[in-house]
């Protein structure tokens, strides 16, 4: 029975993916091309910010706080945004509205994003034959990344592709953003 | 700047990336809730006949009781703690031949020296008898069915509380309704090359007045295997771990006696070490065999220790002449005149040998099948059925008190050395406690303590077993000519392997969850695709996804 359980927990974390796909206009627009280059451009960032991570920071030898290295942390967490500029920016796509432009960078990024930290684990854990709640939190967890992704995405091509902005709207934009993209930084201090 | 950096990142990356496939790699090995080591049952043939736990493999779901007498158990694991377990209902189910599908025994911590004290208080006198009825129940007959034994620990007393807490006794657990899942991944038992059983010997010889021809010899003896349900928990501290240690401690006072031409004796020493104790002595039959006839008849007579570490107030000589007789009046005289100055008597059992029987209850009785004067000391009042006694579970270190050892060593050593230095009747103290010939009872606690350590089932030690060695240099250090004689087990035996095996224990959801969460899943994702068609399209698209279908249906038709 322990296939069977794999292939809950596989949908829960890919289901919403594949849904929101086919459920939203991004079918009919036949967006799958931006999706992809996304994805492409999510393992990109995620292999430079490997490397920042290896090589800026030092393994913790005791669990105390150090400004320096939590800074690193958090500049090293803004190449995420770096990449979804990139993505949201410099990629030329075919002509798809910035309405689905972003909706696409989105969900090709969290798709990647769970393909990269969830399946593998996904595939050698949830087919064991202890029963662990630890998949079915880690689908939940992929479900509320996507909403993540596709927030940050949004007011990514808010910031840096609408030219017509309300003045006044414009700091609150900047501080959602920030907040977002240091939202990994912040959940790890509870 | 950053060019000297890219190696170095690199290593980096790459121990990163090991250290995850690690990671990965411990994840899929240790994904059971929790492994446990358990012992298993003997599995032997005894001339053919199948004994013991038959199958090794075990995948099942974990029961215990009370479980329905009418249940079919034979796809699940009956997990009890030794002291829960209805012996009638074991006998019950062996009788009538009814399968399990598997028996885990939980042996209360306290008989583990591993624990220390820190197990939960029982009645030891009361797991004594338990676990004798029970081992005499499993060792001789035969179980179709893998049965382990394990020592009691939080793991298991979680997996008992949440059983009976799901109360699955009124309908047992199966693959739909979750559980504990008991698995043990061992390969099936092999048989055994045919045992080789190891004598050893050592001589303390005596000294030699000129042209005197042939010494006179004593020997003493102590079979040092075991036997036991569990062949990798018996230990045998008692029979006969006891008798071994009161034997190499014999041996190293008379070899302080001995090393001294002043005070060597009139008497060759014989110190025998001898195997196969379990099976009729089958050891000690082929050692006294190996001997040359003019040797055989030069032992005077012969004491054999067994079971020397429990007895209280009496100590027991048994013999198979019959008390009268004069060779065997004058030893147990000599023993009981040291035995009235330490305080305690020594009582003679007689017991006629039936040569046409082939059991063997003592090892004297195969000196005596030789024509050779022996007995055996024990703390044993009654002769032990065959395959009892000899290193049962509850048999260990804690059993045995080495201060009894200890009395038992002067007695004997104080009765020889009044008899090989002729002060027979004298009131000397010999080997005194503030003397340099004391009893050295560091040396006794730790040969128990090495002896309770090691399970020593003859089919299972092999010939160059560290222990073997380390009782070869135990022996060779206070004796002499110290010879070591390997010879093959007589008798129908066939031992099979695997004694020791690892549970892995892991909680299971049943099908029924998996159903259920597959149901919320899929409303979720419906619910999930229906709002976004709505707030993204507008109500009549998604009512047109279901409509088209039927409309190219009527189509087609």
């Amino acid at each position: 029975m322990t296939l069977f359980h794999f292939v809950n927990c596989a949908l829960l974390t890919f289901g919403p993916h594949v849904v929101y796909y086919s459920a939203t206009p991004l079918s009919e627009y036949d967006t799958i091309g931006t999706c992809v280059k996304a994805a492409v451009v999510y393992l990109v960032t995620a292999l430079v910010k490997l490397v920042c991570l290896a090589t800026f920071l030092k393994v913790p030898e005791n669990e105390g706080f150090d400004p320096y290295q939590e800074l690193m942390k958090v500049l090293i967490g803004f190449i995420d945004v770096a990449g979804l500029y990139f993505a949201l920016t410099q990629l030329t796509h075919r002509n798809i509205s910035q309405n689905h432009k972003f909706q696409a960078v989105g969900l090709g990024w969290a798709f990647a994003d769970s393909v990269l930290h969830r399946l593998a684990p996904l595939w050698i854990g949830a087919r064991g034959l202890e029963f662990t709640w630890e998949f079915i939190f880690q689908g939940l967890e992929a479900n509320a990344n996507l909403v993540m992704t596709l927030s940050l995405a949004a007011l990514g091509s808010l910031m840096w592709l609408r030219k017509n902005k309300p003045r006044t709207l414009v700091p609150t934009i900047y501080v959602c953003a920030f907040l977002l993209a240091t939202m990994p930084s912040i959940t790890r201090f509870p | 700047m950053a060019a000297p950096a890219t190696p170095e990142a690199f290593s980096l990356t790459y121990s990163m990336f090991s250290l995850l496939l690690i990671l990965f790699a411990c994840v899929e090995l240790g994904d059971a809730a929790s492994a446990v080591h358990v012992y298993r049952l003997i599995q032997y043939d005894l001339a053919g006949v199948p004994l013991g736990s038959r199958i090794s493999g075990l995948n099942h779901h974990a029961v215990s009781f009370p479980v329905d007498p009418d249940a079919d158990l034979s796809r699940s694991a009956l997990v009890v703690p030794l002291l829960d377990l209805d012996l009638s209902f074991l006998r019950d189910y062996i009788t009538n031949k009814k399968l399990l599908g598997g028996l885990v025994i939980l042996l209360p911590q306290k008989l583990s020296s591993k624990f220390g004290e820190f197990g939960k208080n029982v009645d030891l006198s009361r797991v004594k008898s338990v676990l004798h009825e029970l081992e005499d129940l499993l060792v001789h007959s035969e179980l179709p069915y893998p049965v382990y034994f394990a020592y009691e620990s939080s793991t298991f007393d979680n997996l008992l509380g949440d059983i009976r807490g799901n109360n699955f006794s009124t309908q047992p657990a199966t693959s739909t309704n979750g559980g504990y899942k008991l698995v043990i991944s061992a390969p099936e038992a092999k048989k055994l090359s045919p045992p080789t059983i190891s004598n050893f010997q050592g001589w303390l010889p005596g000294r030699k007045d000129g042209d005197s021809d042939q010494l006179p010899t004593i020997a003493i003896v102590a079979s040092y295997d075991t036997f036991g349900a569990a062949p990798s928990l018996s230990v045998g501290s008692d029979s006969n771990g006891s008798g071994v240690a009161a034997l190499l401690e014999i041996a190293r006072l008379f070899s302080r006696l001995y090393s001294n031409p002043k005070t060597r004796g009139k008497y060759n020493l014989l110190f025998g070490l001898t195997s196969g104790g379990p099976y009729n002595y089958n050891g000690t039959q082929k050692w006294l065999r190996s001997f040359d006839q003019r040797v055989r008849e030069g032992i005077d007579y012969a004491i054999c220790l067994n079971s020397v570490g429990t007895w209280e107030n009496d100590l027991w000589m048994h013999v198979s002449k019959p008390p009268e007789n004069v060779y065997i009046k004058e030893i147990h005289e000599g023993f009981s005149e040291v035995a009235k100055d330490m305080g305690f008597s020594i009582n003679v059992k007689h017991k006629k040998i039936n040569i046409s029987n082939p059991r063997v209850a003592w090892e004297h009785e195969q000196f005596s099948r030789f024509r050779v004067t022996a007995l055996t000391l024990s703390g044993l009042s009654a002769a032990p059925e065959f395959l009892q006694s000899t290193g049962n579970l509850h048999d260990t270190r804690k059993s045995v008190d080495e201060k009894v050892v200890v009395r038992t060593v002067k007695l004997v050593a104080e009765s020889l050395a009044r008899q090989i230095y002729g002060h027979k009747g004298k009131n000397i103290d010999i080997f005194a406690d503030s003397s340099s010939l004391a009893v050295n009872s560091h040396h006794i606690r730790s040969l128990l303590d090495l002896l309770s350590r090691t399970p020593r089932v003859a089919p299972f030690l092999s010939k160059n077993d560290p222990f073997l060695a380390a009782l070869k240099k135990e022996l060779s250090d206070h004796t002499v000519e110290v010879h070591v004689q390997n010879e093959l087990l007589d008798g129908a035996f066939t031992f099979y392997d695997s004694t020791e095996a690892t549970l892995n224990i892991y909680q299971v959801a049943g099908v029924t969850f998996d159903f259920l969460f597959l149901m919320v899943l899929g409303s979720y994702l419906i619910v999930l695709f229906s709002f976004l068609v709505i707030t993204t399209r507008g109500l009549d698209d998604l009512i047109n996804i279901f409509r088209r279908p039927t409309v190219r249906k009527s189509k087609s038709v």
